[in-house]
């Protein structure tokens, strides 16, 4: 995986109104700043600081990150699945990355 | 820190399970248990927080494990079984990692659209501390879970 790139994984039949729990992970070094190279040279701090979760028109959650959260960021939490709607999440970096995946809500049919 | 209500002497422990079968102190009376107040850094970031409301412990559970081999990568599960509705909710749960670099790690800010306070994500942690996760609600209630992990190889550089 590069820099960036990013999965949610969500369950396969979702009924509407399931608590559904939404599982993601984005590609990224996570770099504190204290560290260096095997030559020396200091890793300036690199990290995700900023993630948005928008379902349909709503913002239901934003994370503030710092450089503590584990290399590859990975992040679990639940959603209440009242509307057919994608779930779209939006990572930023302190370097003004930005790294954006969505997948869809859809209900199975009864 | 008797200030900032952490460390204040409490009432015998008793309460409901919560969903990952940990204690839940529903009382919310503070706890001996509870860690003290560690440094100016980790006291200036709970004033910002939360002011002078006191932080009781309850209606949270952080599950850490005791010892972490490898604190490049530590597991956490943080839960609470407050409602989220449009007239409650949790609005937030801050993560604090005392001895670590930067202690204030992560905030987690919700909507009643998430249903449930159920988040997990793996943190990187310098040495062996207690871990504080603090969630404030919409009403302005605080409670909080504290977990005192064992780290045996640093994460932080």
């Amino acid at each position: 995986m590069t820099i960036g790139d990013a999965r949610i994984r969500i369950p396969d039949r979702i009924a509407k109104g399931d608590l559904i729990t939404v599982n993601a992970i984005v590609s990224h070094p996570m770099d504190t700043g204290f560290f260096r190279t095997a030559g020396g040279q200091p890793i300036p701090a690199y990290f995700i600081k900023d993630v948005v979760v928008t379902y349909g028109d709503e913002q239901v959650a934003r994370f503030e990150w710092t450089s503590g959260v584990s290399k590859d960021p990975i992040v679990s939490f639940t959603l209440r699945a009242d509307t057919e709607a994608p779930l779209t999440m939006v990572w930023t970096d302190s370097k003004g990355g930005v790294y954006k995946q969505s997948v869809n809500v859809a209900f199975a049919a009864a | 820190m008797r200030a900032l209500g952490l460390s204040a002497a409490g009432l015998a422990v008793s309460g409901p399970l919560s969903a990952s079968g940990r204690l839940l102190v529903v009382g919310g009376t503070p706890d001996p248990r509870d860690p003290e107040v560690p440094n100016e850094e980790v006291a200036r970031i709970l004033t910002r927080l939360f002011g002078d409301r006191p932080i009781r412990r309850g209606h949270l559970s952080l599950d850490m494990p005791a010892v972490a081999e490898d604190g490049r990568i530590v597991p956490v599960i943080i839960e609470s079984d407050l409602p989220m509705t449009a007239e409650r909710y949790v609005k937030a749960v801050h993560l604090i990692v005392d001895y670590n670099p930067d202690p204030h790690l992560a905030a987690y800010h919700l909507t009643p659209a998430i249903g449930q306070v159920a988040i997990q994500s793996r943190i990187k942690m310098k040495r062996t501390t207690w871990v504080r996760a603090i969630l404030e609600t919409s009403t302005g209630e605080v409670w909080a879970d504290y977990a005192h992990v064992n780290v045996s190889l640093n994460g932080c550089g």
